[in-house]
């Protein structure tokens, strides 16, 4: 390490950056809770398999009566097949987690890529692009969305385009103050000045910078997009087939869960929604606030 | 985004960046906006025709659903609505209908949409106007304690409280109070058909059956108005002149009501005007759940079928109504926030 | 600590609401005066018009039924044909020539005089306006003239000898309301009252919240024993229900199996199960055509072979699908018009019934040059693998259930099966345009079998533009001139063997296998109402008949006490009021105290 390269110094100081914002994270209670609670919730969904047996969620090898109240077998009851609501809660999770992803990865892709452009070329392609932001935002998304999720064939990705291609104009007006920002230091010039091509600068210099801001943006909107699934299944659009949270929330209301009181059937998917989706804000805006300067003041 | 607050935890609260600021800027900057809206608004009209015009369903055989009708009538009819003449000749007359104002005629209700809409538009204003009204009563209240008493209990509670309610899915949180209150308020509707006439009485019926819905969404919304007034008051409070008024022994209550709450004010009114279109669209599912004959409700009814015409005005409506509350929003920041004035 | 006391506040407000509404009675029977007889309906579907030109929704036509007679109706018990405004009828020889005579002495709710005039305005207004013929123009297309030589007397020529003379469902509009109509298209009918000759009257409507429909006195068959009928509208069942139980409406219908299961051993909730008209079945495309015999779609072309159409309709389980997938809410089905329907309902003699057997399906394919492949999928006569694509509707919640159990039946002859899930609007898309190899159907049928008959016929084919009415692209010889005999059969009985031919030649074809009837699923507050008029009884339905007997014969239940539901609300509303005014009140007196401390 006599000599270290430009990139391995870059990289120490990327390294170093990264532990100054989790030393910071760490200092935020909500923040910590959101992730802790993150990390748990994402082990379990992706451990399921290992901890869980999978048959249970099949209709003819439910072992319990419809719409069981709790008890020392079926913590939390069984839904009107007779299968276990907290195993259904569980998997469940997999599938809402997958969608709010996905769709998360679509639309920050989708913002990045306009945000990124806007502010790196500037004059008509900005003008343009920022133009197409702006009319993007006044759409009503909801009714957008509905359609969007009608024209396409039923399925999880049907509601993952519908969700991204509605919600990425926000990140992009993000990426694009951001990228201004950045381009304006110093050391960009530099790289021009050096010869840098567009290619060069956006790849090696604008995105390592805006990257921190997007994750953190992307973290609130996974918990925009699960609560944006279970909306569009409520109204009858999401995919049957997939146990999302949403979809059982949708089960449990045309199964008479209501009518019936059963409650160990119509709390836990929601209350499942309103927990991640709080982790995913919690921890997210965590993030936001050790990372840009303007909130860290305060 | 999908639900009533959705962009609204991460709202674009900042400044807006003046082009060309100086002498003059904003007008300059407000005709700009101005402009940009005229054209988003004509992007709108031209997207509302062709985005529905791709949805399954034909129109024809959702009007005459059940009815034992020939392939006859059904051309007749088809021939009737002008469905049957190539798009780019319905485009036109599309066109050439909303320069004279007319939005046409809805395909199942048969009556002219400007009319369905003016009769949705007053409980979806009345929903939304008093959820909104509540919630900002609510968030600013909480989101001031909140700010001034940072890190205590009460902020931590009060915060939490309003995020975790802000994360559960609205239709969700609407079916739980529906269910846990019993009783107490109806299931249903905007007023009850057998409410003696006369004002009292009829306005009171209608605050029972609005009861509900309105505390849904003032859960679901408030949260950011609280969090919204809580970090702009923490960075009022860092302010030269609030540490001075404290070092000149001013109470702390003073200080906080009139200094540092009024300038903290105002991202909260820009947020109010972002936020108001959308919400409008936003309450399709507390609509659908209590059954409130407001827009949302129409927009999704519209969507069955599809109901161009009324797919199509609803959407020019709900999009020219967020537009419109963008440029309220721009041009109270010009007004009302000094440093921007001073640019 | 204002956070205290607010929250105090709180508590206390809500302690208070409770208190009044214990106090009142939460729950009781609900009427806005205590001599007014209410009954209150749930509405789950959208009511698009009630124009009854234009109105073809399932809501709409059940209003039409209540505010306008018709020619004649069908009977209560059996639904057989029975007198409505006309009381006698007779054909001529030639068969094409209908005499009606009309009631004495029925005048429409404005006291005006009902004559055959009306009757005769109504069909050729229908025949003669195009927009008037929207919603029911079908019933008179074969119409040559009408005409009313005396105001009893109604004479309808016919072009063809037409069997469906006695279900005209047409409603019967007053002459002189409608005649200052200009734009039939444009007229909403919703100027109140609205003159009718049925059993209710409208009297208020305000779209998707409620209608309100008063007994009409001059109604030829007497008054109902209620005052008042109210259709309140629901967006969501669920809430539908929450309102009977709340006591907010007096009746619910369409609920679904789990809704009506889980309202079993409510209090003060009767349940009906009622036969329902309507027919599930299972389509598989034999050839999509158009009426010009082009083939559209993209069916496989396999299954233009019947013998393996039969196969797969002897591996449907109808029986296990009623049992699991209806919850037992339904009949297995047989033949293609509903039990309900007795005199022409038809199910296969027991040498011809088929049975759901998968060794013998196997036999049979094995036998029809369907060999298997080594993944035991077999493969058809071109040699491809015989997969399916089975096309289900999302909105309807059996597609779903029944699409497993039919993709697991059809595996175990060879037979593999993609299920493919899709919207209301995609679903009905790809069902007119044929892309589908099998798919969910569902058609309800009237007292007069004609309609469902007719879209099996050559002449509902669609054109090219897609206006069509066929189920599933048929067009049989042997079938088409069983139709036409049986529309020119006025003999009831022979018309019945002719329409029950046809469904054994439906059951021979297999282009559809029928899979359910399934029930109509209804709910009320026995402690408010009671007596309604069941249609057929027993064992029918009260909501959605052909007719208005379940309204026209409730009444309240001897146990109602007559209380204000509407007085509960005031109060509800009083409390609401109150706590709005108090937290505005806080607000300016904290204001004041502030004001007060910055004087100091």
């Amino acid at each position: 390490m006599s000599t270290p390269s430009p990139t391995a110094i870059a990289w120490q100081r990327r390294r170093a950056a990264v532990g100054r914002v989790w030393q910071e994270f760490l200092s935020d209670r909500g923040g910590l809770f959101g992730l802790a609670a993150l990390s748990l919730i994402v082990a379990l969904a992706v451990f399921a398999p290992l901890l869980s047996d999978a048959s249970g969620l099949d209709p003819t090898h439910a072992t319990g009566r419809p719409l069981e109240a709790p008890s020392g077998h079926f913590l939390l009851g069984t839904d009107n097949l007779g299968r276990s609501v907290l195993l259904q809660v569980w998997w469940g999770a997999r599938i809402s987690l997958l969608v709010g992803v996905l769709a998360t990865l679509v639309s920050v892709g989708i913002g990045t890529l306009v945000g990124v452009a806007a502010a790196h070329f500037g004059g008509w392609t900005s003008a343009v692009l920022m133009r197409f932001t702006d009319f993007f935002l006044v759409l009503p998304s909801l009714v957008l969305a509905i359609a969007l999720s009608t024209v396409l064939n039923r399925g999880i990705f049907a509601i993952v385009l519908a969700v991204g291609v509605t919600s990425w104009p926000s990140t992009a007006r993000l990426v694009r103050a951001q990228t201004l920002a950045v381009e304006s230091r110093p050391y960009i010039e530099r790289a021009w000045a050096l010869g840098a091509g567009h290619v060069h600068v956006i790849i090696r210099h604008v995105l390592p910078a805006v990257a921190a801001l997007v994750f953190a943006n992307t973290t609130l909107t996974v918990a925009n997009s699960i609560i944006a699934e279970s909306t569009l299944s409520f109204l009858g659009l999401g995919d049957p087939n997939a146990a999302s949270w949403g979809e059982m929330l949708n089960a449990a209301l045309g199964s008479g869960a209501v009518t019936y009181g059963a409650w160990w059937y119509l709390l836990p998917p929601g209350l499942a929604i309103a927990l991640v989706v709080l982790a995913f804000m919690l921890a997210g805006r965590a993030l936001e606030t050790v990372l840009n300067p303007r909130l860290r003041e305060r | 985004m999908i639900g009533p607050v959705s962009t609204a935890l991460a709202p674009d609260l900042a400044p807006p960046t003046t082009p060309g600021g100086r002498g003059g800027g904003t007008v300059r900057h407000l005709a700009t906006k101005l402009g940009g809206a005229v054209v988003s608004l004509l992007m709108v009209i031209v997207l509302g025709f062709f985005l529905f015009r791709v949805l399954p369903g034909d129109p024809v055989k959702t009007i005459t659903r059940g009815a034992p009708v020939g392939p006859q009538q059904l051309a007749a009819l088809r021939h009737e609505l002008g469905l049957d003449k190539p798009i780019a000749a319905q485009f036109v007359d599309y066109l050439a209908q909303l320069a004279r104002g007319d939005l046409g005629e809805s395909y199942q209700f048969r009556v002219p949409v400007s009319t369905l809409i003016g009769e949705r538009i007053g409980p979806t204003v009345l929903l939304v106007g008093v959820a909104t009204a509540l919630a900002i009563l609510v968030g600013l209240w909480l989101g001031t304690r909140a700010a001034w008493r940072r890190g205590s209990r009460f902020d931590r509670i009060s915060t939490g409280v309003a995020l975790l309610l802000w994360s559960a899915p609205t239709f969700w949180l609407g079916l739980v109070l529906l269910t846990v209150t019993g009783n107490l308020f109806p299931s249903q509707g905007l007023i009850n058909p057998n409410t003696p006439a006369g004002f009292l009485p009829q306005t009171l019926d209608l605050l029972h059956h609005l009861t509900l819905p309105c505390l849904t969404l003032v859960a679901v919304l408030y949260a950011q108005y609280l969090l919204v007034m809580r970090s702009s008051l923490l960075e009022e409070m860092n302010a030269d002149y609030l540490v001075t008024a404290k070092a000149k022994g001013l109470r702390d209550d003073l200080v906080r009501r009139r200094h540092a709450v009024p300038n903290a004010m105002l991202p909260t009114v820009t947020l109010i005007f972002l936020n108001l279109g959308l919400v409008v669209s936003g309450a399709v599912t507390v609509e659908t759940v209590f059954s409130w004959p407001g827009l949302g409700l129409l927009t999704y009814q519209a969507l069955q079928g599809p109901d161009l015409p009324l797919l199509q005005g609803l959407f020019v409506v709900l999009a020219g109504a967020v537009l419109v509350m963008n440029l309220i929003a721009e041009l109270l920041y010009q007004v009302i926030d000094p440093r921007v004035r001073a640019t | 600590m204002g956070f205290r006391r607010l929250a105090a506040g709180l508590v206390a407000t809500a302690l208070a609401l409770l208190g009044a509404s214990t106090a009142t009675g939460a729950g009781a029977p609900t009427a806005h005066a205590a001599d007014q007889k209410v009954l209150r309906v749930a509405v789950t579907t959208t009511v698009a018009s009630l124009n009854p030109f234009l109105a073809s929704h399932a809501a709409d036509t059940e209003f039409g039924r209540l505010m306008y007679e018709f020619l004649t109706a069908d009977d209560q018990k059996d639904q057989h044909p029975i007198g409505g405004l006309a009381d006698k009828w007779d054909v001529a020889k030639d068969n094409l020539t209908w005499t009606f005579h009309v009631r004495d002495g029925m005048t429409w709710s404005d006291r005006q005089p009902i004559t055959s005039r009306d009757i005769a305005y109504t069909y050729n207004l229908m025949l003669t306006n195009p927009t008037a013929g929207t919603a029911n123009g079908n019933f008179v297309k074969n119409f040559d003239t009408v005409t009313a030589p005396d105001e009893h007397t109604v004479v309808i020529k016919t072009k063809r000898p037409q069997a469906t003379m006695l279900a005209l469902d047409v409603p019967i509009v007053p002459e002189h309301v409608w005649s200052k109509v200009t734009d039939i298209g444009k007229y909403t009918n919703l100027q109140f009252p609205v003159v009718g000759s049925g059993p209710f009257v409208l009297t208020d409507y305000k779209q998707d919240q409620y209608a309100t429909l008063k007994a009409n006195p001059t109604f030829f068959r007497g008054r109902p024993a209620i005052d008042e009928l109210q259709f309140i509208h629901y967006d969501n069942p669920d809430a539908a229900v929450q309102g009977l139980l709340k006591g907010d409406v007096d009746l619910v219908s369409r609920l679904t199996p789990a809704q009506f299961n889980a309202l079993q051993g409510k209090p003060n909730i009767a349940l009906n199960k009622a036969q329902g008209h309507r027919l599930n079945d299972l389509l598989i495309n034999p050839g999509a055509q158009t009426n010009t015999h082009e083939r559209i779609g993209d069916g496989n072309p396999a299954l233009a072979d019947v013998t393996l159409r039969q196969a797969i309709a002897q591996a449907i389980d109808a029986k296990t699908l009623v049992d699991k997938v209806y919850g037992g809410y339904a009949e297995v089905g047989s033949g293609y018009i509903p039990p309900v329907f007795s005199q022409y309902h038809w199910s296969p003699p027991a040498d011809q019934e088929r049975g759901f057997d998968l060794a013998a399906a196997n036999r049979t394919l094995d036998a029809a040059g369907y060999p298997k492949g080594t993944d035991g999928i077999r493969v058809d006569k071109t040699g491809k693998p015989l997969t399916l694509r089975l096309l289900g509707d999302s909105g309807t919640a059996t597609d779903q259930p029944s699409s497993q159990y039919v993709k697991s039946w059809l595996g175990q002859i060879g037979i593999g099966v993609d299920v493919q899930m899709v919207s209301s609007d995609k679903f009905s898309d790809a069902g007119v345009a044929g892309r589908y190899d099998l798919a969910f159907g569902s058609w309800g049928a009237n007292p007069d079998p004609d309609a469902v008959l007719a879209v099996q016929t050559c002449a509902n084919l669609p054109d090219a533009a897609g206006n069509g009415n066929s189920e599933n692209f048929l067009c049989d010889p042997d079938y088409e001139r069983l139709y036409a005999e049986q529309s020119a059969e006025l003999d009831t009985a022979k018309r019945a063997e002719i329409v029950k031919q046809m469904q054994a030649r439906l059951y021979e074809l297999d282009t559809s296998v029928i899979t359910a009837y399934p029930n109509q699923l209804e709910a009320y507050r026995s402690d408010h109402v009671t007596g309604f008029g069941l249609q057929p009884d027993p064992g029918g339905v009260i909501t959605q008949q052909n007719g208005y007997w379940g309204y026209y014969y409730a009444k309240p239940a001897a146990a109602a006490e007559q209380s204000a539901g509407a007085g509960l609300g005031l109060l509800i509303g009083i409390a609401v009021a109150v706590v709005l005014v108090a937290g505005a009140a806080l607000l300016v007196v904290r204001r004041r105290r502030v004001n007060a401390d910055e004087r100091e």
